[in-house]
């Protein structure tokens, strides 16, 4: 019943579903012609010029990567703090403080986004000043740092702490010198994680948005509604192209291990 | 040891104040009555709840959105099966190469995710002439616009979900239990059924969990694949929210939707639990 | 009871040949041991012998019928592992059980013998625990118990003492031997340990690089080992330079510590020098002024309880480890006389 083969040929025809419709938009992309076609018509990188030239795409690509820097960073503080904490926490209490700080990613991302939408309003806040969807993405970034730093933490080698204490560091130092250098992996490839899905989200931005700012996500998606040109295919594959260059870059200068969950 | 607490401060406030609360909103909300010029009116009424329920058309689209989750869970799981063995088995670079390609759907964004589908997809998409080229059929196979569509593509984008818990399931074990299991006289496909599928239930509970929860929440992929001919719950809740502002009612609607989706994962961890310890 | 024939077993990995042209011979009811360093390719020999790999040449016969077609859950196999692989998920009982179900033994029946396997690995009252619940020497056996109870030709244990701490270990080095003896089975079991091969075994096969080096019972091993190699991987070993002379008729070998028969050998002549192996308790530690010893001084000493070891060095520069009851009187520096026993001295190297 199970051959190794099978096995092999079924994962092989799995990965190829899974890089399909981004390699489908990729080539869509570089098509000479005006309109969607698969496949292209001919070859041209008209639609890149296109798109850096449209400031619509330009200015949703800079809010996004705002938003996603700062959801980012603060993620990463607070989730670092939380994965240092359930490092040395007793297995219960590890195990409950894990499952809360997963349940952003658990629970319906709609029904959050919404819950935060009524939220805000009660607050006579709303959606001004971006505080909303601010704490929206806040929420999907959260559980990715948490669960990659305490996955580095938990093959952290503790001795090495109590080593550089008993050498005169004070738990700080020892924090700063030791054990950030060794998680730094973990560290490093959570918040890229988290970036990344913060720069591609959609429900939580479409929701949570002010009126007049979008995200590339929020932009890409209107133009896909009225508009077939490979334009928007090159927009997307910009992202990919980006995506993959930072991750790229992180491996090279940290190295970069991507955790379970 | 109190003051390591302190860590969890900001993670606890975070939770509480924009989680937790948030939710406990909603359940509020529900109960509110509708009013036509702000989002909800004041006072407490189960009136919400009654609407949703003896609807017809939204118990038809609870069963929709249902039926989808489910099929995704499935093709998810029996897709995804083989790729966690597979990966768990591979050598340390090869394997670093799979799983980037396993977390690629994540890293695209799922606007694009959804639109390469639909170039996938669509009537006369790739996959349409693909089998018309190779003869396979003369006419259209509809694979958009409708729900085997939104399976598809959901089935796409969760997969990593599935594959990973049940990867690390089967990393953990010990090699050396497959071989126990042939010298005592069990052939390769005995030792996968009774020794290696009970030990990564865990991992594919995980699984089945996220994907579930995730793909009857959906609500990006089955606009842009569904057309306006799937309605699923997230959308309607969406419409109600956006377009005819009438919160309590959405707030209604996504809740019923929550608990009976909630219901069914309860149900289901009940019947795979017993079989993992059954003997 | 099963008889186990190797015959020029070969087994390759990466270009370099793990088992190299092996070929062994093991009886009925006998226990053998498969002593080495890591990496000489006992543990793979194992895997070969239990099916999970396949050989690049030679045969593996189990009672003269070549067992090459058969994968390993047809070899009528009992295995125990290192780290035991007991199955988390079911009790101590069905991990027994395990093995009778793949025969289809009766649900009386195996009620019975798992009753009794209970017993006999004395863990009775463990029955309906889970494995985590149990501690390293209670999974042990019950890792025994289950690889015993389904009756097998054959009993391959692959380092399964490794994960124990020394005194549980010796407790199963008994138990172990002792149920092997009752029991009668053929049995081959592979350690890097070698006090554990040779208070356990009947013969012992010593192996490096992928090959037999010397196979024989223990005693053999220790007092007439094949090679430097094998002189040094059983006990410790001293290595003192002879001149071979003829004694009316007898080759004697001419030490710095006195002369001594020369037990028979290849390529011995008289004139000719080759290396004798002295073990450490074939010396004794005497005064310095004793008549009749060789004079030296003490290096070091390693003090174990039952026993002393002293590195000494002798006159012209050799050094000697000696082994000495109790605790000694000597300490570093001090002089010492040293008298070699009387019996004959082996060859180990020519030149």
């Amino acid at each position: 019943m199970i051959s190794r083969r099978a096995v092999g040929l079924v994962s092989g025809l799995v990965y190829t579903f899974l890089l399909a419709p981004i390699l489908v938009v990729i080539v869509a992309s570089f098509n000479s012609g005006a309109f969607l076609t698969f496949p292209p018509q001919g070859v041209s990188l008209r639609w890149y010029g296109a798109f850096l030239h449209n400031e619509v795409f330009i200015r949703a690509f800079l809010t996004s990567v705002e938003v996603a820097s700062l959801a980012t960073a603060i993620s990463g503080g607070v989730g670092t703090m939380a994965a240092l904490y359930t490092a040395r926490a007793r297995p219960k209490v590890a195990d409950g403080v894990r499952i809360a700080m997963m349940l952003p990613m658990l629970l319906p991302e709609v029904l959050t986004a919404i819950g935060l939408l009524f939220y805000f309003y009660a607050l006579k806040i709303g959606t001004h000043f971006g505080l909303a969807l601010i704490a929206g993405h806040i929420l999907l970034t959260l559980p990715f740092v948490y669960l990659n730093v305490s996955s580095a933490l938990s093959e952290f080698d503790w001795s090495l702490n109590l080593a550089a204490r008993s050498l005169g560091a004070s738990p700080m130092t020892a924090f700063f010198r030791i054990t950030v250098p060794v998680i730094k992996t973990g560290l490093v490839g959570g918040c890229i994680f988290a970036f990344i899905v913060s720069f591609d989200a959609f429900s939580t931005s479409f929701l949570l948005k002010d009126i007049g700012t979008a995200t590339l996500p929020l932009q890409l998606f209107d133009y896909l509604r009225l508009n077939f040109t490979p334009e928007a295919a090159a927009v997307s594959s910009a992202t990919v192209f980006i995506t993959v260059l930072i991750i790229a870059v992180a491996d090279r200068l940290f190295g970069l291990k991507i955790s379970r969950f | 040891m109190s003051r390591r607490v302190l860590l969890l401060l900001p993670s606890a406030l975070i939770l509480v104040l924009l989680l937790a609360i948030p939710y406990l909103n909603i359940v509020l909300i529900s109960m509110r009555p509708s009013t036509p010029d702000m989002a909800y009116g004041s006072g407490f009424t189960l009136e919400n709840y009654r609407a949703v329920l003896s609807s017809v058309r939204t118990w038809r689209e609870i069963g929709t959105t249902l039926w989808i989750g489910g099929a995704t869970t499935a093709c998810a799981f029996v897709l995804g099966f083989p790729v966690a063995w597979n990966l768990a088995r591979s050598p340390g670079k090869s394997q670093a190469l799979r799983q980037s390609i396993v977390l690629s759907p994540l890293l695209v964004g799922i606007v694009v995710r959804s639109y390469g589908w639909t170039i996938l997809l669509g009537n006369n998409g790739v996959m349409n002439r693909l089998a018309r080229g190779l003869g396979l059929t003369h006419s259209i196979v509809p694979l958009m616009y409708n729900r085997l569509g939104i399976i598809i593509a959901l089935t796409h984008v969760f997969l990593p979900f599935m594959i990973l818990p049940i990867q690390g399931g089967l990393q953990n074990l010990d090699p050396a239990l497959e071989r126990a299991g042939r010298s005592l006289g069990a052939s390769r496909r005995t030792v996968f059924l009774r020794v290696i599928l009970p030990l990564t239930m865990p991992g594919v509970q995980s699984g089945c969990i996220m994907v579930f929860i995730m793909s009857i929440s959906a609500y990006v992929t089955p606009v842009l694949l569904g057309g306006m001919r799937v309605k699923t719950m997230p959308m309607t809740v969406v419409d109600r929210l956006i377009d005819s502002f009438r919160w309590p009612l959405g707030a209604a609607e996504a809740l019923v939707l929550s608990g009976i989706g909630g219901l069914v994962l309860l149900v289901f961890v009940a019947l795979t639990s017993r079989r993992w310890n059954r003997q | 009871m099963t008889q186990l024939v190797i015959e020029g077993l070969t087994k390759w990995f990466g270009g370099k040949a793990a088992v190299d042209a092996v070929s062994l011979s093991i009886d009925d009811g006998e226990f053998v041991s498969l002593l080495g360093p890591s990496g000489c390719g006992k543990s793979t020999t194992l895997q070969l012998i239990a099916g999970f790999e396949q050989a690049d040449a030679g045969r593996i016969l189990f009672d003269g019928e070549d067992v090459a077609p058969l994968p390993p859950e047809r070899r009528d196999l009992g295995m125990v592992f290192q780290s035991y692989a007991l199955f988390p998920h079911m009790t101590v009982a069905q991990n027994l059980a395990f093995g009778l179900e793949m025969r289809r033994v009766g649900k009386v029946e195996i009620r019975k013998r798992v009753d009794r396997a209970l017993e006999m690995v004395r863990l009775s009252e463990m029955a309906d625990r889970f494995p985590r619940a149990l501690s390293g020497g209670q999974q042990q056996r019950v890792a025994l118990g289950r690889a015993l109870i389904i009756e097998p030709r054959i009993l391959l244990l692959d380092e399964p003492l490794a994960n124990l701490d020394a005194k549980l270990r010796d407790e199963m080095r008994e138990f172990i031997v002792g149920l092997q003896r009752r029991v009668g089975i053929t049995t081959i079991f592979v350690t890097h340990d070698q006090s554990e091969a040779m208070t356990m075994s009947d013969r012992v096969v010593v192996m490096f690089d992928g090959r037999v080096a010397q196979s024989g019972a223990p005693r053999e091993i220790y007092e007439r080992p094949a090679g430097m190699e094998v002189a040094n991987f059983i006990g410790q070993a001293n290595f003192l330079p002879a001149t071979i002379v003829a004694d009316e008729g007898r080759l004697m070998a001419r030490t710095v510590l006195g002369v001594r028969e020369l037990l028979p050998g290849t390529g011995l002549e008289p004139g000719g020098t080759v290396s004798v192996l002295i073990r450490p308790e074939a010396l004794t530690l005497a005064g310095a002024d004793d008549a009749g010893v060789v004079q030296a001084t003490v290096d070091s000493i390693s003090y174990s309880g039952n026993f002393t070891l002293y590195r000494v060095r002798l006159p012209r520069g050799e050094m000697v480890n000696i082994q000495a009851p109790g605790p000694g009187r000597q300490a570093r520096g001090d002089a010492v006389g040293l008298r070699l026993a009387l019996a004959p001295l082996w060859p180990i190297g020519i030149g």
